[in-house]
């Protein structure tokens, strides 16, 4: 996308935020998002870039999203989530553009009275963005390969990026 | 989001593989459209892209999603108008 980096862009509301950045994610800061006298249980989830596909060497990974529609996907799903779960506040953030491997891509924070809202929540919300919010991981893989779109759905391989493109990649 | 498209036009926006395959970021393309040509005109100006690209995408109009079957059904189809955001969603990957 040629859309101009900007430093954060979220949405807060009651015991939620929600985020998306182009800097390094901050564990710290997230965890004090939802650090609360009335909870007991902070769990934080950190999603890092793996290093290979299918033992294939990853370069590095990129990712585009559509902020606005992002954002309200990501909005949705921590509102089900504090519900579903009575959770004290949930705090989602991801990364855009280029995330070297081994750092953070998402990170998110649920903090409950009790452990096991907070286990629960914190794996329901991450099952929910992987499935819904409007962000797309690229792997670079350099050389004649290049770089291939990803897709949760269904371990899906996605779409290869290259010159003359030729349609499906199977991978 | 860049400045509103020229008078006539919709802005049709593209990310990931929709992107790669177009080579573009967004289209400006004359409006009124009815949402069941969509696909259609993409894939004349883009060859091939229907089966590699939007066979596995949604659609959304000003950040709402369409089901186009739905959109399509009874006497008068939805129809994109002019100054209207459309984009292009592929199968997503966050995480």
């Amino acid at each position: 996308m040629a859309e101009e980096p900007v430093p954060v862009q979220s949405l807060k509301e009651d015991g939620i935020t929600v985020a998306l950045t182009y800097k390094t994610l901050n564990a710290r800061a997230i965890m004090d998002e939802v650090r609360s006298p009335k909870a007991g249980a902070i769990v934080l989830f950190a999603g890092t870039t793996r290093d290979n596909f299918d033992s294939k060497p990853v370069l590095h990974l990129a990712y585009d999203s559509s902020p606005p529609l992002a954002l309200q996907t990501m909005l949705n799903i921590a509102r089900s989530m504090k519900s579903k779960h009575s959770l004290t506040a949930i705090s989602i953030i991801h990364r855009l553009g280029v995330v070297s491997i081994g750092e953070e891509s998402i990170l998110i924070a649920v903090s409950a009275p009790h452990r096991q809202a907070a286990w629960k929540g914190g794996e329901d919300a991450l099952e929910d963005v992987k499935e819904k919010v409007e962000i797309w991981k690229l792997e670079e893989f350099g050389g004649e390969e290049g770089g291939v779109w990803r897709a949760n759905r269904d371990g899906a391989v996605g779409e290869k990026v290259m010159d003359g493109y030729n349609g499906k990649n199977t991978g | 989001m860049p400045s509103k498209p020229p008078a006539g036009h919709f802005r049709l926006l593209y990310f990931a593989s929709a992107t790669s395959f177009t080579r573009k970021s967004s289209d400006e393309l004359p409006a009124p459209l009815p949402i069941t040509d969509l696909f259609r005109l993409l894939e004349k100006r883009y060859p091939g892209m229907e089966k590699a690209v939007l066979s596995s995408s949604a659609i959304t109009v000003n950040l709402n999603y369409i089901d186009i079957e739905e959109a399509s059904e009874g006497d008068e189809p939805m129809v994109i108008q002019e100054g209207d955001e459309v984009a292009i969603i592929p199968p997503v990957s966050s995480g």
